[in-house]
Order: structure tokens, then sequence, then C-alpha cells
């Protein structure tokens, strides 16, 4: 194996080449006095390689059991596993519905459409609706909240919370249950306080906050839900570059995606829309380009039909695509039907 | 191949007189070696006082380098190999296998392109549930959490004529076929597929018939720019599936994306150096208004360039 597939910088690289340390297997037997002196290094450059090398070896090892990769799930493990995920629901059942039951876990949703849609607004919902407790079906959850347009808007944030404990009061009315075991007794603060709030100010800080979250979340393991709002907003501006720009946003990616799989917790990235010139006309897609598209698990388009709001399943592995009407209303992101209905009541 | 001071332990004649030859000439490796004129290397020793003895360790050198060499085999007997142990694997449908000839070969890297939503990961869930359903094993390498069990479960449920609760028993076998692993970075997929080289080697009962990367773009494009390392990353990947799927006879099959080409077209990803590595290319595309999905040749060894074949997914149902 060549010492080419290891994780170190480029130049230590080349000097372990010419030094003739080209396999792995060279770098079994030497100690690191050796390696530094061979290829002019300073000692800890050089126990570092070794460590590198030492680890990809341990891990190469067969481990004496059966699988053939180490850390590897079957199908039938996963499948019994994403039975027992929860998902975070929308507050609007059609919208639920065409997700398969709400936003996954585990997976990467982007979500974009037009200014004053309700990107944002869906993204509070979601940030407030995480915390619902597990008797009402929640996760009970928290929130990351990574703003990047500084649209986040405590006031209502904390309207939408507000509406959401309104909801499970009469839920809970409505069951008739022991009243004093499942009593709900948070207050709408709890939910402000359970919202992690990051303000990013340009990419490199998005960057930089991206990298710091697996940390964060570490420590804070009950985090069940990453909202960036939106992904776009730095990285439509500032950039000369764009195989850079693709570059960083492919990797920004994986690292989400890892996350996501890592703690468990679904990662939502709102997108703005841009014109695309294709086939003599211009058509509305959600930015940031080609690649971009295909770096999320799931994709939702959020769009206007007539007077009301729609949301389009574009791509997801597990769901047809499919489209639900939905209504952005003081209390939150709701079903359109009911709005209907009071409309015709009206 | 390693410096020249690893070969002393089984060649003497490699000893430290013969390495401070070849320092005094910059060769520190066996590479070096080979790129130095021999022949010069041959009439300085006659300044040395042992001269024989440094024509022999070179003699020595060369000859463990042409032990280096894999063994010929000859027409007749790769013909038997191929027919033998290259069979083709089911894609799921039917009329992509017709299209084919057969399906996806063992022994071949196939590589499936095509733009977002346009079907690569349906392709390849529906793959793994057919051969995991009749062939064997499969490792599945995620690199966009977009394996999802529930569709694979929907699948074979689907296309299988057995009672509910023979489903449930048989489902559960054909879902154990199938090992799924999390790639998020370049350097994991180099692990990961070491290890996969290892096992098969070490464990001749242990018999993989697939290996789907979906999608090896996503972990290639970011590396690539800022040097020429990235490039060769992926072309090292490269070189390491073919061996796999040829020593092994593993089917491999990668799905790579579209990036935005010139005036508003669009091309493969991961440029002109990946092109040629992968066996056999195909672009999937998808009508958005008639919704009916397409695959065409883009790179075979058999077929023509162009050839195109219209297909259907399999319908969605709620289990």
């Amino acid at each position: 194996m060549e010492v080419s597939s290891l994780p170190i910088s480029a130049s230590l690289r080349a000097k372990l080449i010419s030094g003739g340390y080209t396999s792995i297997s060279s770098l079994f037997s030497v100690s690191h006095s050796d390696v530094a002196r061979d290829l002019k290094i300073s000692e800890n450059q050089a126990l570092e390689i070794l460590r590198v090398a030492s680890q990809r070896r341990g891990s190469e090892r067969s481990n004496g059991t059966s699988s053939i990769v180490n850390g590897a799930q079957s199908a039938w493990e996963m499948l019994n596993e994403e039975k027992l995920l929860g998902r975070i629901t929308t507050s609007c059942s059609e919208l639920d519905d065409i997700l398969g039951g709400g936003i996954s876990c585990k997976e990467v949703t982007e979500i974009g459409g037009v200014p004053g849609i309700g990107k944002t607004q869906l993204g509070i919902q979601l940030a407030v609706n995480v915390q619902i407790p597990m008797d009402y079906g929640g996760l009970q959850g928290k929130a990351v909240y990574i703003d990047t347009e500084g649209s986040f808007m405590v006031e209502r944030a904390l309207q939408i919370a507000e509406a959401c404990l309104e909801d499970m009061r009469e839920y809970h009315g409505f069951l008739k249950r022991d009243l004093q075991a499942c009593q709900v007794n948070m207050q709408p603060k709890d939910f402000l306080e359970n919202i992690f709030y990051f303000r990013v100010c340009s990419y490199t800080e998005q960057i930089a906050v991206v990298n710091y979250l697996e940390k964060f979340i570490s420590e804070h393991k009950d985090v069940k839900v990453v909202i960036i709002d939106s992904i776009t907003f730095h990285f439509r501006q500032d950039f000369d570059d764009m195989a850079l720009r693709t570059r960083l946003l492919g990797g920004m990616a994986l690292k989400l995606m890892k996350l996501a799989k890592k703690f468990t917790l679904a990662v939502i990235l709102l997108n703005q829309v841009t014109t695309k010139y294709t086939e003599g006309q211009y058509q509305l897609t959600l930015a940031l380009g080609d690649s971009w598209s295909h770096a999320c698990t799931n994709r939702v388009i959020l769009y206007w039909n007539g007077i009301e709001r729609y949301a389009y399943i574009d791509k997801s592995p597990s769901v047809r695509s499919a489209a639900a009407a939905y209504s952005v209303t003081g209390r939150g992101i709701r079903s359109s039907v009911s709005n209907c209905k009071r409309v015709k009541m009206m | 191949m390693a410096a020249l001071m690893y070969l002393e332990c089984d060649y003497p004649l490699i000893d430290s007189d013969f390495r401070n030859f070849c320092a005094s000439h910059n060769i520190i490796s066996v590479e070096d070696f080979l790129l130095h004129d021999l022949y010069v290397l041959v009439i300085s020793t006659e300044q040395h006082h042992n001269s024989e003895r440094l024509k022999e360790g070179i003699t020595q050198v060369l000859t463990i380098i042409n032990k280096q060499h894999q063994p010929w085999v000859d027409g007749q007997e790769l013909l038997d190999d191929a027919l033998q142990n290259k069979r083709f694997l089911p894609t799921g449908c039917r009329s992509i296998d017709t299209f084919l000839h057969g399906g996806l070969r063992e022994g071949y890297l196939t590589e499936l392109v095509g733009t977002s939503s346009s079907g690569k990961t349906q392709i390849c869930l529906q793959a793994a549930s057919a051969v995991a359903k009749s062939w064997g094993k499969i490792v599945f390498l995620d690199s966009g959490n977009s394996f999802s069990p529930k569709r694979v479960a929907q699948i074979v449920t689907q296309t299988s004529d057995l009672s509910a609760y023979e489903v449930d028993k048989a489902l559960q076998e054909v879902m154990n076929n199938v090992v799924c692993f999390s790639v998020f970075d370049i350097f994991t997929l180099f692990e990961v597929l070491h290890q996969l080289k290892n096992n098969l080697r070490s464990q001749k009962d242990q018999h993989i018939r697939m290996l789907i990367i979906d999608s090896i773009s996503s972990l290639i494009a970011p590396i690539l720019g800022g040097g020429a390392h990235g490039h060769a990353l992926m072309v090292s990947v490269g070189f390491l599936l073919k061996r796999l799927a040829h020593e092994h006879d593993i089917s491999i099959l990668v799905t790579n994306h579209m990036v935005a080409g010139e005036k508003g077209t669009s091309k493969p990803a991961l440029g002109e150096s990946w092109r040629s590595i992968p066996h056999i290319r195909l672009l999937l595309s998808k009508d958005q208004i008639s919704n009916i999905s397409s695959i065409s040749v883009v790179r075979h060894p058999q077929m023509a360039t162009g050839d195109r074949v219209e297909f259907a997914f399999q319908q969605h149902q709620v289990l």
C-alpha cells in the first residue's frame, strides 16, 4: 500500500517518497528518529507520520470477526434501527405525509424557495418542533440554528413556541389522560433556551462553525436538529474562483453528512433560488450550481401555486416525488386545508 | 517498492558497502535504481576496490526487480476466466439487463453518470436488492446518507412472490446480504478498500459479488484542484477498484455527478483523467415532462457509444 493514501501533508509525503519510504509497510519497522534523520524533518513530524501509519495498519488487520468491513452494518440492522428513529414533524400533516412522516434524522435535507415563501419560518418551526416531548410523539431534543442572513426573529420563535404549547395542551385535553402524570409543564422560554443560535458573518466563519459543530454536539448530545439559514448567502458573494467554491461546498456537505450520521440528527439546509439557462429558456432552480444539487440526501422545493404555498420533493432516496400544500400562519407552519375551510366558512 | 536498506535481511549482497556506493550516486530506493543509467553505474564500480562484489549487487537488485512482475496468462486462460468467473449480475430492471447483454459484469468497473435526481441511487438500490436476493453479498459504501434500507425492503418485497410469512423471513436473509458503510472522506475510502482486499484474501469463504460506491464523485471532487496530489489520489482509487474487481471477480458500480459545462450543457464531473478509468460509463437521464428514464452508453468495451434504452423505475409503495 502506498504512503500517498495516508492523510499527511503534501510536503511530508514528497519527502517520504523521495526518501524511499514509498509503502506503508516500510514505516512499520523503523523508529521515529530514523525517519526524522532520513527525511530531515523534526521528530514530532516523524512521530505523527508513524502514528498515522500504525493507525492504518491497526484498521487493516483482520479483527477476527466475520465482518467484511469493520464497523459496517447490514441493511437488515439498519432497517430495524430506522424503524425506531423518530421524525421531526413540520406541523403540516400533508407535508409530513409526503416526507414519509416528517423530517428524518440521519439525513441532510435541503429546503429551498423564492424569498417570502417561508423558508425561515419552516426553519424556526423545526427548531421548536424538535423539542416536543416524547409523550407527545416528539424527539425531545435541542436545536442548533446557524443564521447567516440575520433573518432569525426571536419574537417569532416565541410566538411559534407558544402556539406549539397550546397545541400540545389541546392534544392533552383531547386524550384526557392521567392529568398528574403527563401535565404539560414546559414554558415558552424553555423552548427558547434549547435553541443554540450561531450568527455567521462570512463564509470563513461558516466553515469554522461547521467544523466546530462536531465538538459542540459531542458535548450536547441531545441536539437533534441543525438548521443552517441559509447555506447560500455568503457563498453567493466574494467568490471569483468558482471551482474553489464548489470544493469548499462539497467538503462542507460531507462534514454535515458525517454529523447527521454520527449523532443521529437531522440537518436542514435552507437555500435560495437562482435562474438557470437551459434549452433556450430561463428556469428557476435552487442556487449553488449543479454539483451542489448532488450534495444533499433529500431536496424539497417550496413554490407558489396561485395564492397557495406548495412544497415539492425534488429528490429523495426513499420516498417518491410529490407535492403538498402548506400555509404560514400566525401560529407557524400549518396545513393549508384547514385554512381553506376557514375561508369557506367566512 | 522500498528503500534498498530493507533488502539486506533477505539478500546479504546488498550490504552497507553496496548501499554507500549507491548513495554516492543518489540512489536510495529501488525506484532511484531503476531510473539510473545502469551502464554508468557498472563502469563506475571499476573505481572501487571491490568492484566484483558491487557488480554482483547490481545484478542481485535487477533479479529482485524482475521477480516483481505478475505471472503471464495466455488468451485461452483469459477466455476461460472470463466465461467462468466474470458473470453478469442483474440490475433489477429487465430492460436494462437485456440492453447491457445481461447486466453488470463481474470484474468490471461500471460508472453511472447523471444529473441530480435522475435516479442514480435508485439504480444502485435496485441492483443491490437484486444481487442480494439471488447472488450473494453486497458492500454498499454510502457517502451521502442516501442508502435507504426501507426502499431496499420495498423493492425486495415487491419483486418476490411469496406469502406474507415467507416474505418476512426471506427479507431478513436478503437484507443481511447487504452490508452498508458510510464513508465521508477519501482516506477512509482507502482504508475500507484495503481492508476489503485483505479480508477477501485471507478469508476465502467470504465472497462478495458487488461493491457499490454512491457516490464516488462527492468524495473525490473536494480534493481535486490545488496541486496534483488530488489527481494522484483519484487515479490510485481508480486502480485499486479495478484491481479489486479483477482479482476477486467483483462487479463494481460507482456513481458520478454532472457539472455545468459550456453553453448551459452539463458534463460528468471529475474531468478527463477520471474518464479513462471506468471500463463502462453509462449516462442516466430523465425527461422531466414525460418522466421516462433512459440509459445511454458513453463508454463500453463491447457496445457502441450512443446506444440507448428507455426504462421505468419500480413504483413506490407504502409498506
